[in-house]
């Protein structure tokens, strides 16, 4: 059996903005690994591995894009082409991919896994819209088919909760798939729910096992009429929209 | 050849690494990252009679050189353990060790009987546990209420019996030797080390704060588990399973050298998640190169080191 954990090379390391790197390495062992699924990288003297999810994954190249916030990104960020790079991959679960009518809606570094999805989806078939919220202009990561910035210096003025009704009115999506703070992700929630479309949420919560054993990364969720714990690692990061228990 | 074999009491390891209840599952979860049957035993998470859901809010805190969790001791309970995990163990050959956990005595003695019943080979007692009967004060505080413990378990239990001490107590050797006269067979030690992460924010002129209270394990707690051991190995004669921050052969041999038998692995799984099958080989190693042939060689040397 192939095991989880691999050591890669970095190929390349930019820089996008103020805060976001992208990161590009691979690793012979690493195959394949599906959008919605995560990897976690060992950073050098810190307990915990970082998780990160895939940006894209093309021939054996893995895309991470990363916002730079305490000691592990700003390790990682320090990383030079030609460097190792020790993660362990595939971790999660997965978003669904077939070729239904999909809406993606992205706020700030929550896009990176979206832009994975929106090829996989493409090359199902899939008719998708990615929509992105950022706070300003400078930190708009790529391109989209819809953005909206707070402060109204790129795209649309506001939250892109404010447009959430607008989207689905014009797009009509079968499904509904978000990666944000967990505040707009239970907005986005309750808005599929209300026009009862299927929603699929990617969550966010600190790791230490990333493999569903040690318990520290629980949610609350509804399944089978009851309230039970899944686990962000292994039983997500997806997640239906209606069964997160906020 | 090097033996890296060793017996605590009738339990019989392969090789002295051990990985630590909470860290390692119940059974293969690790055989994505590594080899599973070739660590010494697996020690299971902490069971209960009944599942348990753990605690709310955030679990997990990262500190400088170790990590604080408040898990609550989240597990399936007994029954599922033993009609899931058991079977998994027994087919994959997996030696392992059930860790275990109640509030009241009568909640061990009764896991106790079902380990015994179901010829569980080693049975490992986590002591840090709220004793609802004494005002929630923790079993393995208190001598008294340790020996009453372990005693009663071990009446009911004829198998490797090995208590886990917590280093939250003020004399370590009173609590170590309460076990050894309840008939204990091994002393493992140290559980974690009550700890809290407190996390500010600055935000529009408000102070906000995250705390997380529980154990505090990893790298940080080496020290304290180093003097732990080394104290209580001058008071008892059971072997000793060492844990508390172990990353390195360097490090177990440190334990050797403070008079632990056998180690464990605990948070180091959760940063490089085969290190307990790399530690082993490392281990095998070592003693082929400096020509050990036996464990106890290779202890014996360590405790006979010279003070420079
Ligand atoms: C499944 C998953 C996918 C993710 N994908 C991405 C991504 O593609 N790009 C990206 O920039 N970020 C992503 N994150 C968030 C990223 O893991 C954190 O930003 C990162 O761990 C911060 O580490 P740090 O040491 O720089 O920050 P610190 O704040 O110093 O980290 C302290 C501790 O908290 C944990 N932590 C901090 N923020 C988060 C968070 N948001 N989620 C989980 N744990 C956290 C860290 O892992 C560490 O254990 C993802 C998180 C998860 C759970
Ligand atoms: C996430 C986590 C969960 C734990 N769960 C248990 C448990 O259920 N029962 C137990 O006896 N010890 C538990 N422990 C304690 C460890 O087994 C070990 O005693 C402690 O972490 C010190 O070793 P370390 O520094 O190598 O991690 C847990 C530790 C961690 C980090
Ligand atoms: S990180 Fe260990 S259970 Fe999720």
């Amino acid at each position: 059996m192939q095991k989880k954990n691999h050591t890669g090379k970095i190929g390349a390391i930019t820089q996008i903005n103020k805060q976001v790197y992208s990161i590009e390495f691979s690793s012979p062992t690493l195959k394949s690994i599906n959008p919605g699924q995560y990897i976690s990288i060992l950073c050098e003297g810190l307990t915990l591995r970082r998780p990160f999810s895939v940006a894209d994954f093309d021939n054996g190249v893995l895309k991470v894009l990363f916002k730079q916030k305490g000691k592990g990104t700003e390790y990682i960020s320090g990383l030079k082409v030609g460097d190792s790079i020790e993660f362990s991959a595939p971790l999660g679960n997965t978003f669904t991919i077939d070729d239904k009518k999909t809406l993606l809606i992205g706020a700030g570094i929550g896009v990176a896994p979206l832009f994975y999805l929106n090829k996989k989806l493409k090359e199902e078939g899939a008719e998708t819209f990615l929509a992105a919220g950022f706070l300003s202009k400078e930190d708009v990561l790529g391109d989209f088919d819809f953005v909206s910035t707070d402060d109204g210096t790129f795209g649309e003025k506001g939250s892109i909760c404010d447009y959430l009704e607008t989207l689905i009115k014009d797009f009509v999506p079968d499904r509904i798939v978000s990666c944000a703070p967990s505040a707009v992700l239970r907005i986005i929630s309750s808005v599929a729910k209300s026009h009862k479309i299927d929603c699929e949420i990617a969550m966010e919560k600190v790791m230490a096992c990333g493999i569903g054993i040690c318990r520290g990364c629980v949610i609350e969720v509804r399944r089978d009429g009851k309230v039970q714990n899944a686990t962000v690692c292994k039983d997500g990061p997806v997640f239906k929209g209606e069964e997160v228990v906020w | 050849m090097v033996d890296l074999s060793l017996k605590l009491n009738e339990f019989e390891l392969d090789n002295p690494i051990i990985t630590a209840s909470g860290t390692y599952g119940y059974s293969n979860e690790f055989e994505v990252f590594c080899d599973v049957q070739k660590i010494g035993a697996v020690v299971t998470k902490g069971i209960t009679k009944e599942p348990r859901l753990g605690n709310d809010g955030q679990r997990i805190f990262e500190t400088s050189s170790g990590m604080i969790n408040r898990i609550g001791l989240e597990n399936v309970g007994i029954q599922t353990f033993l009609k899931e995990k058991l079977p998994i163990l027994q087919e994959q050959g997996i030696n392992f060790i059930l860790n275990i956990a109640g509030s009241a005595i009568d909640d061990y003695v009764e896991l106790a009987k079902i380990a015994d019943k179901n010829k569980i080979k080693a049975i490992e007692l986590n002591v840090s546990c709220p004793n609802v009967h004494s005002g929630c004060i923790e079993f393995g505080v208190n001598k008294d209420s340790l020996y009453k413990l372990v005693s009663k378990v071990r009446d009911s239990y004829s198998g490797c019996l090995i208590v886990k001490l917590s280093p939250n107590v003020t004399s370590p050797e009173e609590v170590a030797l309460a076990a050894e006269n309840a008939d204990a067979d091994a002393i493992s030690a140290i559980n974690t080390v009550r700890g809290m992460g407190v996390k500010l924010d600055f935000v529009n002129g408000q102070f906000k704060k995250t705390t997380v209270a529980g154990g505090l394990s990893g790298k940080a707690i080496k020290p304290v588990a180093l003097s732990f051991v080394d104290r209580i190995h001058k008071v008892v004669d059971i072997p000793i399973i060492a844990m508390g921050g172990i990353y390195t052969l360097v490090d177990i041999l440190e334990f050797f050298s403070v008079g632990a038998r056998a180690v464990q692995i605990g948070t180091a799984n959760f940063t490089h998640p085969d290190i307990a099958q790399k530690l082993i080989i490392e281990l095998e190693e070592f003693m082929q190169k400096h020509k050990f042939s036996t464990l106890d060689e290779l202890q014996n040397k360590l405790k006979e080191a010279e003070y420079v």
